[in-house]
């Protein structure tokens, strides 16, 4: 009885093995990944849906964590901080595994963002960095893109490269990280050149129409601008309509995360330059902070990743196919 | 009883129709239709969202309810007053930058901060209140401009001070209490909310700023010739509106600390919302502080739900305007019909069915035949008196009286040509009787009992009494006391004649028939007021027995005649003593052989003795009919009785085809003769009475000599 | 006649618009060029097309907050349904009909309902833009597709040297003026705004009068919409929620057009616009900062509105109650 009992369990052995063979050698750390995804919950908390920014993101994020089986929401805002407070307040309470903070300005939600990583969540913050640091932030390096594209005026518009030095700057919201940094970054370059002359640092609160009317004012009052720097392109609608209208030539440097619109509107020469942080690299390096927090485990707020989003200047001149993304491609 | 008549006495006792009427006009039902909404947002999002009812949930809600809470208060307050301030999302802004400036920057204590912040409120709602309050500006244009104005100067704070304030943090306890602490389990603003809700609540209606305030915003022009600084009062609100706008921007700094150039945009829309939404009327006139609260819990909740729904930018507008629209529309139907609903609704018969009528018949052997003994009255200050209901004498043979006017006016001995206003009482004087220190007691309608004494001092006994446990109508407070007499000790007797009607429309509770008034006694030894017999069908005259230990009433819808023994060895009893009158008795008095005057102010009619039977058709008729259709009690014709304690009839007196005294409320014996008063009448009549004693009067009749 | 009751808020608006105008022509060089007069009335046309919108409106005793929300989501619509192939004719139509809607829906809870006009029409402006966010559009930007080319000169072409939306301006206000006067219900308008009860018992249809009021605003509201959006190039619903449609009250207010009704006409909001483009320009030739120029141009508002209440000192015993 004894050796027939061997035996059979030697044949059965043999069996799943043999199986086993036939279908490849399984990953060791599958499981374990697909795992550390199971009933997740994500949830982003833009300063609003619908527009290219935000719906880039979301989108990206979806189509990344999704298939993994984690669950992705997102609470909409819509333009008012409080609003957005109020989500991220009551997520704390709900508990989702990771909140993705796109910020308003620096400190409005920094100390929400630190309570929610003492519940437990992780937070990762998206292009606008609060002045506090969390789990995770992906974006563009605003301080270097401002020094950039000082260069780049300088190149256009410098008395020493043809130009008159007179350059405007057309910020977004004062407050946000985005102007706050960027300026700083603008700053660091021109104060070393004094040969160029600022005649207009204004906010327009990101929309187009304030844009438009300050523009037109700037315009009137310096009628032989240079060019300027506006702080986003769908913001930028407004102030190169206000340019196309006045009939004057300003080189424009404007920037966004490169949707397929920006490209249009340097094709219609509504701004002359465009400076892309590409929002889908942005979008897929958030989903790879989430999965490395996901796997790896870390208790909220030990550690401090931050994924600075290539950028790109993209002209009418240098404009590929593709260079821009569309929506409709990324859902 | 028939069994129809039996089914509908109970269907009418146990049924409570009056109830609904009641709730129906009472001033919380006002806020109703709010509340309904607040349910079913609270409802709809509760099962719309997981965990949206949860503690931590609602903590997190209340603390964001408090900012919101306080700056739709700020905007009820002008809108009480008549005005509104859609300045107060700039001012909110204005205090946010201003309370980080001066922690972040300048380094002040919290403390100092918050005073700077008010003031810097409480500085712009003065610049609105001095446009509009004394430069009478228009309220929605000046505060336009303000919130330009202001936001503009926020615009200009921000760019000088946005980055510093974004560099510093403030490390300080109370002002992480303020933005993260919690009272008792409650977040701190939400406390401060609360706190500041109750207070105003108080203001608004108990103070007598506040009532200045609902009168402006009532009727401004009323207010203002009543000699209300209106000017002054309008000015106020704007300057409590900005500090309180501020103290909510104050209360946001420390919950978010990021000077935004977002804050507070919109936000007077969203206010104005909740405000509305809870029911304060745009305009003025209409809210309280409740309705702030309920209309802030509400758009604070739908805001929230929103959010966390989910559902994206687009949806919760489309959710908001239409949760708006539904919730207004509602309220305004509701508003503007509430009224005519309570009209239909509120008079809701009962079943009573009268014993048969005894015969009126000329010459019959009925003891109230008719006969033509008015005839002989001869009119006292006739076209000069309006309504005098009772009419007393004192031992001076003065006669008093009260009118319509609300004036106690003395006509003078012997002839009764001269007459003077003896007190302006105000209200609508009814019943008299002279006390034993002579002052004459009076049962005022709308007023309650007084007392006027012969220096012509008008004191107030009472007003009010205990109310009964679950009454939806405040029957504590007096509205129709009608006659009254005292007994030997001192202890006034007084019935109130219904609690569910007002003066002007009695007639109308003689069409329900339900029972609705009640004999109270005022003893003015301890200045207490009890309710001594409850449910009588407006008890009306009422008149001391001779033996001091009981009293005669007369209901007029039950055509019968009471005694009720207060004290002696019957105490607490109640006996019938004629149950079935031939019509409508108001007051009883004594006659100088120790028996009793009645009045009937009316005779009985068959069709109204059917109707009483048949509560459905009164009902319908009430529905369906306007009140000019109605049909009444007769309340036109009637005449004078004079009883025994045993219920015996031993006198008629009628004016048969109503020639000098057809409508009959009150009369007095006084030295052989009878005056008599009537409701709507225009005279008093005197009547010289065979065989009665001539020096007899009523005061010595309850006080003896003692004079 | 000097008398101080002759000088109504409209000429006190319009003396300030010509001291301003006498004061920026000598001081300012440059500014009374005839390029520049019309750069500022072409900046303002499209409020003050607005402004005719809401001053019909307002004349009637109403206010309609959802003005802007209907033009933003209109034209939104129209752009969106352009790019999406359909014929301008169809889209442009589409567009109108779908203020015509919007406006008649306001109007129907205005009048029917009986909801307060400034908070039905508050309600309608943030359901019209949900409506359009979540229905008719998927981001908040459109931008004008190339099949509307065709139109772009209504907000960037001139004619004989006048650019074409100060025409437009002029043209609606012509038109304005000649309903105001000629056409019976644009009289039943005034009627009705100077006395709501009287003009229903004297056998005006009040109800529907009100419900053409507002579908008339929604009308205009797509004329200055298209404006708008052929001169940008794009159309941002955003501006809904922006307090944009303040701007358009208080032009219309500022002309002494008073917001108890009745009062004011055509003539009152070319007053206002005026103004505000006066100062606008001379302001941006003087080189203000945004910001300030706002703080400006209020204060000069409220030194409009004080003189009038001044001069023209509101009573205590004939101040209508409620009249905020």
């Amino acid at each position: 009885m004894k050796g027939i009992k061997a035996l059979l369990a030697v044949v059965a052995a043999m069996s799943i093995s043999t199986m086993a063979m036939a279908q490849g050698i399984d990953d060791p750390a599958r499981a374990g990944h697909y795992a550390a995804f199971k009933g997740k919950r994500v949830v982003f908390v833009p300063i609003a849906m619908g527009f290219d920014l935000t719906e880039g993101w979301a989108a990206g994020i979806r189509s990344a964590l999704e298939p993994l089986g984690v669950k992705f929401e997102i609470r909409d805002p819509n333009w008012n901080t409080d609003a957005g407070a109020q989500a991220i307040t009551s997520l704390i309470a709900e508990k989702p595994d990771a909140i993705v903070v796109h910020n308003p300005d620096v400190q409005s939600y920094a100390r929400l963002l630190k309570r929610a990583e003492e519940a437990g969540i992780y937070v990762i913050q998206v292009n606008m960095r609060s002045s506090y640091s969390t789990d995770g932030f992906a974006g563009a390096d605003y301080v270097g893109m401002g020094e950039r594209i000082a260069n780049r005026l300088i190149d256009k518009c410098s008395p020493a490269n043809g130009g008159n030095g007179k350059i405007a700057i057309m910020q977004g919201v004062l407050t946000a990280a985005a102007s706050a940094y960027q300026m700083k970054g603008l700053d660091n370059v021109l104060s070393k050149h004094p040969e160029m002359k600022i005649v207009s640092n204004q906010a327009a609160d990101w929309d187009a129409t304030k844009a438009r009317s300050i523009m037109a004012t700037v315009l009137q009052q310096h009628p032989d601008l240079c060019g300027g720097v506006g702080f986003w392109d769908v913001m930028d609608v407004g102030t190169g309509a206000a340019i196309r209208e006045s009939g004057k030539k300003v080189h424009w440097i404007t920037q966004g995360g490169g949707n397929q619109a920006a490209c249009d509107n340097l094709n219609k020469d509504v701004y002359s330059e465009v400076v892309s942080y590409d929002v889908p690299a942005q979008a897929r390096d958030i989903a790879d902070i989430i999965q490395s927090l996901f796997q790896n485990k870390p208790k909220p707020g030990a550690t401090k990743t931050t994924l600075f989003s290539p950028l790109t200047f993209i002209t009418k001149d240098n404009m590929k196919p593709g260079a821009c993304w569309t929506l409709e491609t990324k859902k | 009883m028939s069994i129809t008549d039996t089914i509908a006495y109970w269907r009418y006792r146990l049924v409570p129709d009056h109830i609904v009427g009641e709730i129906l006009a009472k001033r919380w039902i006002d806020n109703a239709i709010p509340f309904a909404i607040l349910v079913a947002v609270l409802v709809g999002f509760g099962t719309a969202v997981p965990d949206f009812l949860s503690l931590g949930s609602m903590t997190a809600l209340t603390r964001q309810l408090g900012e919101f809470g306080l700056v739709v208060l700020a905007m009820t307050i002008v809108m009480l007053a008549g005005g509104i301030d859609l300045s107060v999302g700039s001012v909110l802004a204005l205090a946010n930058i201003t309370a980080l400036a001066m922690l972040n920057i300048f380094g002040l204590p919290v403390g100092v901060a918050c005073v700077i912040t008010l003031a810097v409120g409480a500085s712009v709602g003065l610049v609105n209140g001095l446009l509009i309050g004394y430069l009478r500006l228009r309220a929605f244009l000046t505060t336009l401009v303000t919130l330009i104005i202001v936001r503009s100067i926020v615009d200009m704070l921000l760019l000088k001070f946005a980055v510093q304030i974004s560099a510093g943090f403030v490390d300080s306890a109370v002002w992480d209490f303020i933005g993260d602490g919690k009272v008792a389990q409650v977040p701190f603003s939400f406390a401060l909310f609360l706190l500041i809700a109750i207070v105003v609540h108080v203001v608004l209606s108990r103070t007598r700023p506040g009532w200045h305030l609902m009168a402006v915003g009532g009727s401004r022009r009323s207010a203002h010739n009543v000699g209300i600084h209106v000017r002054r009062t309008i000015c106020l609100t704007y300057v409590v509106s900005g500090t309180l706008a501020a103290l909510a921007g104050f209360l946001f700094a420390a919950r978010l600390g990021g000077a935004g150039s977002d804050v507070g945009i919109g936000l007077e829309i969203t206010v104005l919302t909740a405000a509305v939404l809870g029911g304060n009327s745009l305009g003025g006139g209409r809210g309280s502080a409740a309705k702030a609260v309920l209309g802030a819990i509400t758009v604070m909740i739908i805001i929230n739900g929103l959010v966390r729904v989910g559902a994206g930018s687009g949806a919760n507008s489309l959710i908001l305007g239409l949760i708006l629209l539904a919730a207004v529309a509602i309220d305004v139907r509701w508003l503007k019909n509430r009224h005519k609903v309570l009209a239909k609704v509120y008079v809701s018969p009962a079943f009573r069915s009268l014993p048969a009528a005894p015969g009126t018949e000329r010459d019959s052997a009925s003891p109230y035949a008719l006969n033509d003994r008015l005839r002989d009255v001869s009119p006292v200050g006739l076209n000069q008196v309006d309504g005098p209901e009772d009419v007393i004498l004192d031992e001076n043979d003065h006669i008093y009286a009260g009118t319509r006017t609300g004036d106690i006016v003395r006509f003078f001995a012997p002839d009764y040509t001269q007459q003077e206003v003896f007190a302006h009482v105000g209200g609508r004087p009814l019943g008299m009787a002279f006390a034993r220190d002579g002052a004459l007691i009076c049962c005022i309608g709308g007023m309650g009992l007084y007392r006027i004494g012969m220096d012509r001092q008008i004191s107030k006994l009472t007003d009010e009494t205990n109310r009964t446990p679950f009454s939806i109508i405040d029957d504590a407070r007096l509205r129709l006391a009608d006659d009254l007499d005292i007994a030997p000790d001192g202890r006034i007797f007084f019935s109130e004649a219904t609690v569910r009607y007002e003066m002007h429309e009695w007639p109308v509770d003689g069409l329900e028939s339900r029972g609705n008034g009640r004999i109270i006694c005022y003893d003015p030894l301890s200045n207490t007021t009890r309710t001594v017999l409850r449910n009588l069908n407006f008890p009306n005259g009422i008149c001391m027995t001779q033996d001091g230990q009981s009293f005669l009433f007369a209901e007029t819808w039950s055509c019968s005649v009471s005694r009720y023994h207060f004290d002696g060895p019957k105490a607490g009893k109640v006996e019938t003593v004629i149950p079935d009158l031939p019509g409508h008795p108001d007051n009883i008095n004594r006659a100088s052989d120790g028996t009793y005057w009645l009045a009937l102010v009316g005779v009985r009619t068959p069709s109204m003795d059917l109707a009483l039977r048949m509560p459905g058709f009164r009902r319908r008729m009430a529905r369906r009919v306007a009140p000019d259709e109605w049909l009444f009690p007769n309340i036109n014709t009637g005449c004078i009785v004079r009883f025994d304690e045993s219920g015996r009839i031993l006198d008629t007196l009628w004016d048969l085809g109503g020639e000098n005294h057809p409508m009959i409320t009150s009369m007095r014996e006084h030295r052989g003769h009878l005056y008599i008063g009537g409701i709507f009448n225009n005279r008093i009549g005197q009547l010289p009475l065979a065989g009665a004693d001539p020096d007899w009067t009523g005061t010595r009749s309850y006080w003896g000599d003692e004079k | 006649m000097l008398r101080a009751a002759n000088l109504t808020q409209e000429r006190i608006v319009l003396v300030l618009a010509l001291v301003l105008t006498a004061g920026f022509a000598i001081s300012l060089p440059g500014f009374l060029t005839p390029e520049n007069l019309l750069a500022l009335v072409r900046s303002v046309s499209v409020l003050g097309v607005l402004g005719i919108a809401m001053a019909l409106v307002v004349i009637g005793r109403g206010i309609d907050l959802s003005l802007v929300a209907v033009m933003a989501v209109s034209l939104a619509w129209t752009l969106n349904l352009l790019a999406n192939g359909m014929p301008l004719g169809i889209a442009l139509l589409l567009g109108l009909g779908f203020c015509l809607l919007s406006g008649l829906i306001t109007g129907f809870l205005v009048a029917y309902v009986e909801i307060p006009a400034i908070f039905a029409t508050l309600a309608m402006g943030t359901f019209i833009y949900g409506f359009g966010r979540y229905f008719l559009i998927t981001l908040d930007v459109v931008y004008l597709p190339d099949a509307a080319r065709s139109i772009v000169w209504i907000g960037s072409g001139a004619f004989m040297g006048i650019p074409v939306p100060v025409l437009i301006f002029a043209g609606v206000c012509l038109l304005g003026a000649l309903f105001l006067r000629y056409v019976k219900s644009g009289r039943f308008i005034r009627a009705i705004g100077d006395n709501p009860l009287a003009a229903r018992i004297a056998g005006i249809p009040v109800r529907p009068v009100i419900v053409m009021q507002y579908a008339l605003s929604g009308l205009i509201g797509f004329v200055a919409g298209l404006v708008t959006a052929t001169s940008v190039a794009s159309m941002n619903i955003r501006v809904a929620n922006s307090t944009f449609v303040y701007d358009v009250i208080l032009v219309v207010v500022l002309g002494g057009i008073g917001l108890s009704g009745g009062k004011g006409g055509v003539r009152n909001v070319i007053v206002g616009t005026l103004l505000i483009g006066v100062l606008i320009n001379g302001m941006t030739i003087m080189d203000i900062q945004y910001t300030v120029q706002n703080v400006i141009k209020s204060l000069i508002l409220l030194a409009a509105i004080v003189a009038d209440t001044i001069i023209n000192p509101r009573d205590e015993q004939t101040a209508q109650q409620g009249d905020i």
